[in-house]
């Protein structure tokens, strides 16, 4: 009777205690048959275990989870009293305490002893109903074929735990044919996101459909070394005699990456194979270039090195690179080892520059400078004065000589080809001229400068120009240029002398506030670079008053525009107000002028 | 009664606002403008308040680099910082 009563109640251990005593309620009627054999223990023990007894004696899967321990040992305990504690009272009495009593937190537990147990219950009577009502009413928009039927208010607090995981599960796997591995998954889901509320149902179980799924993009770290490392060996791959075009493009970016921190190395995208020697502005790169290509390359590198340095200095002198360019693409095709010579008095150039440790940086403003210092000079001094300087300055830079000066001789008869444009070249770049190309140098400046002569007068308004700005520029590292020195900003007017005074005199009246809110010593430039900016600051401060006065449609600055000013600067908030702030820092005067006050006679000054 | 404009002769301003050079800048930069009675001394209150966000962020740029004396590179690095933000 005992395991038939177990038995019989196998589905009530599935549901909560509350299905199950109401379930007994129901058949309270039945069960007297129990009073006879067994009549025992405590009435309040017993309605307690008798219950529980029930549910536990079945072995379900059930994991108490708040009863736990109490249950289970009631249940053991009532597995031996099973029967007698009813003759106490009256069963529908008793269980009616059990039902007042219990408390409703145990629903948790029984969904997963309700999932599991569903598919063997789906044909049984209502009890089951009850019993998978949790699971109905958690799967219903999931599975709306699903046999079982809407539950119990009880699973109803289950509904909304389960949800997102059920959902999850239902999306993951569809609609299945069984619904028991369902119930498990959603069943371990639940038990997973019952212990967090929210649980983001990330796949406990495999992700049928990728698009629920939230995978952080897979980023590959980029290894910079590495793709340089391939940047350089595909160059060298690549460097084979014939393949000028390719290889300087992919040797030169990752040069210029490495070594070029200079602004003004250009990537030399689509540079023509241009071994135009007259290549006056050659940058260290070039010389760089040289070396490298003295160590690794064959002489076949050498244009690609005229390429480099070809094109690293275009940029600062564009127009009279220009048609250098154009001449270089047709010269480089034929003449390979000729191509070198052109860069090398560039080079030698360079290496004459004072930053010739491959000091990116200067080297290209140096090279470019000096060569359009040095063509400006020739084209007026002569063409003589040309070899003299090749010859000081090649005595600079040995590495690039060696290599080039074999194919100075060469070059010399080459260039009589290309002569317009290796001339206006070569009379630019005076220096370059390293040891052994002095000779060939030498040789080739006074043939090719005698015919250039009016060549280059003629090209030396173009150069001229263009010489002066990357001189300009250059001078400030060099001081050997006689060029004039760029003006500094503010001086407009002639006669720095009346202009700067009482201007400086002013600044310093901010300057010495500057020092006394540091409240530290400070050094005498310091003191010069606060004056810069703050003559960056008025100019600033002009403008946006200016904007600001345009803005409102007037041509005179009042204050609204400097509240304005002061509030997009953030010095005035709605925390902090302009009355405040002038209360704060000027002095009482000012602020009798700024601020309206009211005074005796119903009067307001400043009139508002 | 209304206060006067000018402040009387005995009375001797600390830190007076050099209103004269601060027109006259304006002037110079503008000319096509003008600035107000009191716009100056506003402007000149926009310029202490620079002074001051400057000195600040010098000193601390001094005070990271654990120097007792100010130099031209804490300025100069300081003055990008405010010079960004009082661009308005």
């Amino acid at each position: 009777m005992a395991e038939a009563m177990a038995d019989s109640y196998n589905g009530d251990s599935e549901p909560t205690t509350r299905t199950l005593l109401r379930r007994v309620l129901d058949t309270a009627d039945t069960r007297t048959p129990r009073r006879r054999r067994s009549a025992r223990v405590g009435a309040q023990k017993a309605l307690l275990e008798t219950p529980s007894s029930r549910r536990l004696s079945s072995p379900t899967k059930m994991n108490v989870r708040r009863h736990s321990h109490r249950v289970r040992s009631i249940g053991r305990l009532a597995h031996v009293h099973t029967s007698g504690n009813v003759e106490e009272q009256t069963p529908r009495t008793l269980l009616k305490n059990i039902l007042l009593t219990a408390p409703e937190s145990s629903i948790m537990r029984p969904e997963s002893v309700v999932k599991p147990v569903p598919t063997p219950q789906v044909v049984q009577s209502s009890r089951r109903d009850s019993s998978r009502g949790s699971l109905e009413l958690q799967l219903p928009e999931l599975e709306p074929p699903t046999t079982l039927a809407l539950g119990l208010l009880a699973p109803g607090r289950r509904k909304q735990r389960l949800r997102l995981s059920v959902f999850q599960q239902g999306m993951d796997q569809g609609l299945p044919l069984s619904q028991e591995p369902r119930g498990n998954a959603s069943a371990s889901s639940l038990t997973s996101s019952l212990n967090l509320t929210f649980a983001t149902p990330l796949q406990p179980q495999s992700v049928q459909r990728p698009g629920l799924a939230r995978r952080p993009p897979t980023r590959r770290a980029v290894d910079v070394g590495a793709f340089l490392q391939d940047l350089r060996d595909t160059s060298l791959a690549l460097a084979s005699p014939g393949d000028s075009l390719r290889t300087p493009v992919a040797t030169l970016p990752a040069d210029t990456v490495l070594e070029d921190t200079q602004p003004f190395s250009q990537p030399l995208v689509g540079r023509s194979p241009s071994g135009y020697h007259s290549l006056t502005c050659l940058s260290h790169t070039e010389v760089e270039d040289a070396e490298r290509a003295v160590s690794l390359r064959t002489q076949s590198s050498g244009p690609r090195l005229q390429n480099h340095s070809l094109y690293v200095c275009p940029a600062e002198s564009p127009g009279c690179w220009f048609l250098l360019h154009v001449r270089a693409e047709s010269v480089l095709d034929q003449d390979t080892p000729n191509k070198y010579h052109p860069g090398k008095p560039a080079e030698l150039l360079a290496g004459k520059a004072k930053k010739v440790d491959a000091h990116a940086v200067s080297f290209p403003n140096n090279s470019s400078a000096i060569s359009g210092e040095d063509g400006v000079e020739p084209l007026q001094d002569g063409v003589d004065e040309e070899a003299e300087e090749r010859m000081e300055e090649s005595l600079s830079v040995s590495e690039v000589m060696d290599t080039t000066g074999t194919q100075g001789s060469v070059r010399t008869e080459k260039s009589k080809r290309h002569r317009e444009m290796s001339e206006a070249v070569e009379a630019k770049e005076p220096e370059g001229s390293s040891g052994d190309e002095d000779i060939s140098g030498r040789r080739a400046s006074p043939e090719l400068a005698s015919s250039t002569t009016e060549f280059l007068q003629a090209r030396q308004p173009q150069f001229l120009e263009p010489a002066l700005p990357p001189s300009t520029a250059v001078l400030s590292s060099e001081p050997l240029e006689p060029l004039p020195t760029r003006l500094p900003p503010r001086a407009r007017t002639p006669g720095p002398r009346p202009r700067q005074d009482p201007h400086k005199t002013g600044l310093s009246h901010y300057v010495k506030l500057f020092s006394f809110y540091a409240k530290m010593p400070m050094e005498k430039k310091a003191l010069e670079m606060v004056e810069k900016c703050l003559d960056k600051y008025f100019q600033h401060l002009c403008d946006d008053l200016e904007v600001f006065a345009a803005h409102a449609g007037r041509k005179t600055v009042k204050p609204e525009d400097l509240e304005l000013l002061m509030r997009r600067q953030g010095l005035v908030n709605d925390q902090v107000s302009l009355h405040v702030l002038v209360e704060r820092y000027l002095p009482l005067e000012y602020r009798q002028l700024l601020i309206p006050c009211a005074f005796s006679g119903n009067s307001v000054f400043p009139a508002q | 009664m209304a206060f006067s404009t000018t402040v009387s002769q005995r009375k001797h301003i600390k830190r007076k606002a050099p209103r004269g050079f601060l027109k006259r800048v304006f002037k110079r930069q503008k000319p096509h403008l003008r600035l107000e009675t009191s716009g100056d001394l506003l402007v000149h209150l926009n310029c202490l308040l620079f002074v001051h966000r400057l000195a600040e962020e010098t000193r601390m740029n001094a005070f990271e680099n654990k120097c007792g004396v100010i130099k031209k590179e804490h300025v100069q690095a300081a003055a990008k910082v405010i010079l960004k933000k009082s661009r308005g």
